[in-house]
C-alpha cells in the first residue's frame, strides 16, 4: 500500500465509498463519496498527538476487539495515508484533540462528507473477503468458552505488532498455552453455513501451527480436519515440514468441545478416523479456523456495480475458467477474494492479470464489442409515437436501453453484450439483434422445416450451454434421434415467442426450449427472462390442446451432454407415441391459432426479402433438387 | 468387495429406502461418532460413520452383523450436527430394514408378550416409540382365536415404554433391564448413604 501511494499515477481514496457506477467500458461515471475524516489531510501529520489526548476508548475492530483504541485513531500502524481520523459515533466533542494539535490546526469539525463524480475508463474491484462468526455453531462453544478463539484473534495475538506485543495467551488467565487445538472447516463444507470450501484454510492452519511451534518448540499443537488440502506447489512439502515438527494431525470433525468451569480447560471429542475409535484430548486453548465468506455489503456492491453474484454470493464472473478475472460487464475486472475464496499467490495472479486487462483499455482508443448487439427500429418503436413501454429496458440485463416515453428507446451499443433478451420481448418487433436478425433466424426455421416437419424435433439452444451440451454428445458419441434439428441462438432470452409459434405453424412435431442452468447464464439474468417466457408460453400451448411433450423445456449445461441426448430421445419417444394421422390433425387444428399470433412478424424489416428466397430453397428441398 | 453400481447393489437399495436418500453424501468426517450418546455410554464400537461406509462399499454381511444397524436409537442427536445434513439415523434404519427383510434378528433383547396374560387392551401400542408393537388375531394355547398384542422384533429398541405401561406386566423385557433389575437398583439406592 505505501508502495502504491508512493507511485505518481497512483492515487489512493482511502475511506471513500463508491456509490454509484454509470456509464460503460472506457467512459465510467464513478460517484464517490469521500467519508469525513474531520481531519485535515493537508496539515496532518500522524503524530498521534489527538489520540494521546482523547480520553474516549471503544473496541478496536483491527484487533478483532480484543485492544482498545481512541476516538481520535488510525485503523493501522500501516494505514495509508497516515492521517488520523475522529470516530464521530464515539466523540463526546471534548475538543481535547483540538488542543493537543494546537498550532498545526488539522483537526476541523466542520467537514462534512464529499461527494465526488470521476471519469473512469476501467474499474478493478478487489473487495476481498469477510469472516464467518462461529458463535452460531453452539457445540464449539465461541463466545461462551473464553479460550476458544477465532483464526483472526490468533492472528492479532500473534503478532508482535498486537495487543499483546506478540506474546501467545489465552484469554481466561493470560498464561500461555501449552496445548493447542486448531479445528479446520468451521463454517465451511458445512451445508448449514457454507456448502464450499474456503480454499486456503488448511494451509493457513498450518502456517499458524508452525509459526507458533517455532516460537515456542514445547508447545504441544494438534489440527482437526476432514480432510487436508494442499494442492499448489509446495504446499505438500510444507505439510510435511509440519508433521516433522511434530504438530499432530487428527482425521475428524469435532462434535463439540466442552470446558471445566474452573479451570477453562478445553475438551474436544471427535472420531480419530484413522483409529477408528472416539478420542477425547484437553486442550488450555483452541483455534478455530473459520469460513471465508462474502462481504457483508457484497450484495450492495453488486447492485452498485451491476455485476452479478454466484450461488455463495461471491462475485461472478464472466467465465470460470477462460476469464476468471472478467466481470460480465465490459470495463469491469476482479482481482482476490471478491471473487471467491483464494489465496495469495492466486491473488496476485489475478490481480495482476486483472490489472493487464484493464490497462489494455486505458491505452485503446476504440475498443471492440460482441457483433450481435441489438439495433432499434425508431419507426417500429411505439414509445416514439408516444406511447408509453419500457418492456425492452426492463429486458435488458446489462442497462443498456434508454427509454425516455415520447422518444423511441435507444441501445447503447458500447454497453450492450448481445443477448437479445430486448428482442425475444419487444412485442411490436421493434429490436433486432445484429446476426441473429428474425429474418436470418426465421429463414432457419423455414429450411429446417422444409421436409416433414411434423417429424421434427426442434432444438432452441442458447450458444453457450445448451448448445455447447449438444457438442458435447456429438463428440462423446451419445446417440440421439436423427431428427433433432438444432438451431443457435445467443440466449435463451432471445427464443422469442413468434419463431416458436412460426415453427409450429410450419407443422414442427416438436421444440424444444433449451438453455442455461440459471446460475450459468452468461447474460447475467437472460435465462430467467427465458425461463418466464418459455413456462408462459407452455401454459398457452397445453390451454390450446396441445399433446403434452410436444412442447419442452430443459436447462442444459455445456457439460450434460448426456443429459442432451437422454432429453432428444425422450422427445422422440413422445413423438412416436403419437399416431401419425392424430398429430397431423393437431396441427392442422392449430395452425391457425398460431397464424392469429404471427400478424405482425411479416412486416418486420428484411423478412420479406428473405422469405422469397427461403421459400425458392424450401421448394427446391422439397423437389429433392438440393439435399435435406 | 464389490464395486460395481447397479441397480440391485446394497448401496442402491439402502438408497432406495426413504431415509437412506443421502447415503452418497457422506464425506467421512466423524461428527456423527463423536456426538453419539450410544457409542459413549453403551458400545464403544458403535460407529454410524464406519456403517455409512460400509453400504457405500456394498459390504453387505458387515453391515448386517455390525452393531450400529442393532442400536440405534434415532434419537437423532447426530443428525443437527452433521454437516452434510445427512439423516443418519434414516440411513441405519434403511440396512436395517434391508437386513430385517432378509431375516436377520437382532443380537439384542426385545420386548416379549406374555399372551396367556395380554387382553390386547391396546396400551402399548399406543406408548411405542418404535410403532413396533400392533394387535393381531392368533390362535394362543389354552385361549382360543383371540387378539394379542405383537412385537415386531425388528423395530422395537427394547426401551421398556410398554413394559412400564402394561397393567397385567404381559408385555416386558426378560433379559436386561427386566422388572426386577429395576427394582434391585431401587432398594440398592434406598439402603446407600445418599439418603
Amino acid at each position: 500500500m505505501v508502495d502504491a501511494a508512493r507511485q505518481p499515477l497512483i492515487e489512493v481514496k482511502a475511506y471513500t465509498e463508491v456509490e454509484k457506477v454509470e456509464g460503460f467500458v472506457g467512459n465510467f461515471k464513478v460517484t464517490l463519496r469521500e467519508k469525513a475524516k474531520y481531519v485535515r489531510a493537508d496539515r496532518c501529520n500522524g503524530c498521534a498527538a489527538c489520540a494521546k489526548a482523547c480520553p474516549v476508548e471503544v473496541p478496536n475492530y483491527f484487533e478483532m476487539n480484543l485492544a482498545p483504541r481512541k476516538a481520535a485513531y488510525i485503523p493501522m500502524s500501516q494505514s495509508v495515508p497516515l492521517i488520523y481520523n475522529i470516530d464521530m459515533d464515539a466523540c463526546i466533542h471534548c475538543y481535547k484533540c483540538v488542543e493537543a494539535c494546537g498550532a498545526l490546526e488539522a483537526i476541523d469539525f466542520s467537514i462534512e462528507d464529499k461527494i465526488i463524480e470521476e471519469d473512469i475508463g476501467a474499474i478493478v474491484v478487489a473487495t476481498g473477503f469477510g469472516h464467518f462468526d462461529p458463535t452460531p455453531m453452539t457445540e464449539y462453544g465461541y463466545g461462551r468458552f473464553p479460550n476458544v478463539i477465532t483464526a483472526m484473534e490468533m492472528e492479532r495475538l500473534n503478532n508482535s505488532a498486537g495487543p499483546t506485543r506478540g506474546s501467545l495467551m489465552r484469554p481466561s488467565d493470560n498464561k500461555r498455552p501449552q496445548r493447542l487445538a486448531i479445528i479446520n472447516c468451521v463454517g465451511s463444507r458445512d451445508k448449514r453455513y457454507n456448502t464450499s470450501c474456503s480454499n486456503f484454510c488448511c494451509m493457513y492452519a498450518i502456517k499458524n501451527a508452525l509459526l507458533l511451534k517455532q516460537m515456542m518448540p514445547d508447545m504441544d499443537i494438534s489440527i482437526y480436519y476432514i480432510d487436508i488440502r494442499t494442492p499448489s506447489k509446495g504446499y505438500e512439502e510444507f505439510y510435511d515440514r509440519a508433521r516433522e515438527a511434530g504438530i499432530k494431525f487428527i482425521q475428524g470433525r469435532p462434535a463439540e468441545i466442552t470446558e471445566d468451569p474452573d479451570t477453562n480447560q478445553l475438551f474436544i471429542k471427535s472420531e480419530d478416523i484413522t483409529l477408528g475409535r472416539v478420542v477425547e484430548h484437553e486442550y488450555d486453548m483452541v483455534m478455530l479456523n473459520q469460513a471465508a465468506i462474502p462481504q457483508p455489503d457484497q450484495n450492495h456492491m453488486s447492485s452498485v456495480l451491476n455485476v452479478a453474484q454466484s450461488p455463495g454470493g461471491w462475485f461472478m464472473e464472466y467465465h470460470p475458467k477462460l476469464r476468471p478475472m472478467d466481470s460480465p460487464t465490459d470495463g469491469i475486472f476482479f482481482a482476490g477474494a471478491c471473487q471467491g475464496p483464494k489465496d495469495i499467490p492466486a491473488s496476485v495472479a489475478q490481480g495482476s492479470a486483472a490489472a493487464a486487462r484493464a490497462s489494455r483499455i486505458l491505452h485503446s482508443k476504440t475498443w471492440q464489442i460482441e457483433p450481435t448487439v441489438a439495433v432499434v427500429w425508431p419507426d417500429r418503436c411505439v414509445s416514439g409515437k408516444g406511447q408509453a413501454c419500457g418492456i425492452c429496458e426492463r429486458a435488458c440485463p446489462y442497462g443498456a436501453i434508454d427509454y425516455t416515453k415520447g422518444i423511441s428507446a435507444e441501445v447503447i451499443t458500447a454497453k450492450c453484450h448481445g443477448c437479445g433478451a430486448c428482442v425475444g420481448e419487444c412485442p411490436h418487433d421493434a429490436i433486432t439483434q445484429l446476426h441473429f436478425t428474425d429474418a436470418q433466424v426465421l429463414s432457419q426455421i423455414r429450411t429446417l422445416l422444409a421436409v416433414e416437419p411434423e417429424k421434427k424435433i426442434l432444438a432452441f439452444r442458447c450458444q453457450w450451454c445448451s448448445y455447447g451440451g449438444a457438442d458435447l454428445a456429438g463428440t462423446s458419441h451419445f446417440e440421439y434421434s436423427a431428427n433433432e434439428r438444432g438451431l443457435r441462438v445467443m440466449c435463451s432470452a432471445r427464443m422469442d415467442a413468434d419463431l416458436i409459434y412460426e415453427a409450429y405453424r410450419l407443422g414442427a412435431g416438436a421444440i424444444l426450449y433449451s438453455g442455461c442452468h440459471p446460475q450459468d447464464c452468461h447474460y447475467i439474468t437472460g435465462q430467467i427472462a427465458g425461463a418466464k417466457r418459455a413456462a408462459r408460453l407452455d401454459k398457452m400451448f397445453a390451454r390450446l390442446g396441445m399433446s403434452p411433450g410436444r412442447f419442452r423445456i430443459e436447462w442444459i449445461s455445456a457439460a450434460e451432454g448426456d443429459k442432451y441426448a437422454r432429453v432428444i430421445n425422450e422427445m422422440q419417444a413422445t413423438l412416436d407415441a403419437i399416431p401419425e394421422n392424430e398429430l397431423k390433425a393437431e396441427i392442422e387444428r392449430l395452425k391457425p391459432e398460431m397464424e392469429k399470433k404471427l400478424t405482425k412478424l411479416n412486416d418486420v424489416p428484411g423478412v420479406e426479402e428473405a422469405m422469397i428466397q427461403v421459400d425458392f430453397i424450401v421448394s427446391e428441398m422439397q423437389n429433392k433438387a438440393v439435399p435435406v | 468387495m464389490n464395486h460395481t453400481v447397479s441397480a440391485d447393489s446394497f448401496a442402491e437399495q439402502v438408497k432406495a429406502i426413504p431415509g437412506g436418500e443421502m447415503l452418497m453424501m457422506c464425506f467421512s468426517c466423524g461428527t456423527c461418532t463423536s456426538k453419539c450418546m450410544i457409542q459413549e455410554k453403551l458400545e464403544p464400537n458403535y460407529n454410524p460413520r464406519r456403517l455409512i461406509r460400509e453400504a457405500v462399499f456394498n459390504l453387505e454381511e458387515t453391515a448386517f452383523s455390525d452393531k450400529t444397524t442393532w442400536l440405534c436409537t434415532a434419537c437423532d442427536l447426530c443428525y443437527p450436527a452433521c454437516p452434510q445434513e445427512i439423516h443418519i439415523s434414516g440411513v441405519i434404519t434403511a440396512v436395517k430394514q434391508l437386513a430385517v427383510a432378509q431375516g436377520r434378528q437382532t443380537p439384542y433383547q426385545t420386548a416379549r408378550v406374555n399372551e396367556s396374560t395380554c387382553v390386547a387392551c391396546g396400551l402399548c401400542v399406543e406408548v411405542c416409540p418404535y410403532e413396533a408393537i400392533a394387535l393381531v388375531e392368533k390362535k394362543v394355547p389354552f385361549r382360543g382365536l383371540i387378539s394379542v398384542a405383537e412385537v415386531d422384533p425388528g423395530k422395537c429398541m427394547a426401551c421398556g415404554m410398554c413394559s412400564a405401561a402394561c397393567r397385567s406386566t404381559s408385555i416386558r423385557l426378560d433379559q436386561e433391564f427386566n422388572d426386577n433389575h429395576v427394582l434391585e437398583n431401587i432398594w440398592t439406592w434406598l439402603e446407600s448413604e445418599v439418603f
